[in-house]
């Protein structure tokens, strides 16, 4: 009986199986949800500018974060250009995907805000940053104002 | 943001309200859901999973350190003062002493027990002082319970045991 002798058949060892129940709802709260709204509807894009300073938060704020004014709602283009990016060839599972996407960071025309999205109709050799991308929505039938109402953005 | 001198204006009033479930079922605001589906498998290792064996077997199995002699049970593979490798399991008889107890009124979820349990860490004889397991006892009154009490184990029928710790129902007070 000593501890050379593992136990190497793993059904001999013994564990405990184990499930985690977890079901949430995040809710967009109050400029989100303007914002899904009028991308639903309208397939607009809002921004938020602070009364005071000017700032223009997007996605939109219900406050300014610098000075703690009101904000008001703009609208803005869509259009911005790549200031990040990544090429991912594997899904999240690990799995390899078919055709790799490309993920970037967009800064907003007209805004001092960024969104992270995919980018389409444009090969990974031919991104670059500072390269104009413009939206592209699902049909407004399709759409349930989520993030995914955008499909990707692709060159301007 | 150190308010100091500087002129800040609040909003004079918060925007918003709370959310009804309703406002979410008819779909009055945007969300976002997920129900990850969350599955682990949690090993007991090596030494546990001897020393599971052994219940079934109605044995309480330890390990001896041949450093510093120690018994220990519940067993592990390593001495964890001497940091050597533990290679020597020794049976342990299934009597032992409270070393300390504690009553419980209230189940897992906070619901009043209809019978109040009693756990206790009983040091088993045959291990090194102050080693032992956490367990139930049984077939006494919590106000007749002591630090020091004897308790000898009280198995399940051989047929019903499974390799787990309720193998031992509970640890009964021995006479006398």
């Amino acid at each position: 009986m000593v501890f050379t002798e593992k136990i190497i058949d793993p059904r001999e060892l013994r564990h405990v199986e184990g499930k985690i129940e977890l079901y949430w709802i995040y809710t967009s709260g109050e400029a989100g949800d303007y914002f899904f709204k009028k991308l639903r509807d309208e397939g607009k894009f809002t921004a938020a500018k602070c009364k005071k300073c000017g700032y223009i938060f997007f996605p939109p704020r219900i406050y300014c974060e610098f000075d703690f004014s009101e904000t008001e709602y703009v609208e803005v283009s869509g259009e911005g250009c790549v200031t990040a990016y990544a090429v991912a060839y594997y899904d999240k599972n690990g799995e390899k995907l078919e055709k790799p996407e490309i993920y970037a960071l967009i800064e907003m025309d007209g805004t001092n805000g960024r969104i992270i999205h995919l980018l389409g109709e444009v090969e990974p050799e031919d991104v670059c940053i500072g390269m104009k991308v413009k939206p592209v929505l699902k049909p407004k039938e399709e759409r349930e104002g989520k993030i995914t109402d955008i499909l990707y953005f692709k060159p301007a | 943001m150190a308010v100091g001198k500087r002129d800040i204006s609040c909003p004079p009033y918060v925007k918003g309200r709370e959310i009804e479930l309703e406002d979410l079922k008819e779909k009055k605001v945007t969300y976002v859901e997920d129900h990850p589906d969350i599955r682990y498998s949690f090993t007991a290792g090596q030494a546990i999973s001897k020393f599971l064996k052994g219940l079934k077997e109605g044995k309480i199995l330890g390990v001896k350190c041949n450093k510093c002699g120690r018994v220990m049970v519940p067993p592990r593979e390593f001495c964890e003062l001497c940091f050597k490798p533990i290679n020597e399991w020794v049976e342990l008889k299934d009597t032992g002493v409270v070393e300390t107890f504690s009553i419980s009124y209230i189940d897992p979820d906070a619901r009043p027990l209809e019978e109040p349990e009693i756990v206790a860490v009983i040091a088993i004889d045959g291990a090194s002082p102050h080693m032992g397991i956490l367990h139930k006892l049984g077939e006494v009154d919590p106000e007749k319970v002591y630090i020091g009490m004897r308790v000898k184990a009280v198995w399940k029928p051989e047929e019903e045991r499974e390799g787990a710790i309720t193998d031992i129902k509970y640890w009964k007070p021995i006479e006398g």
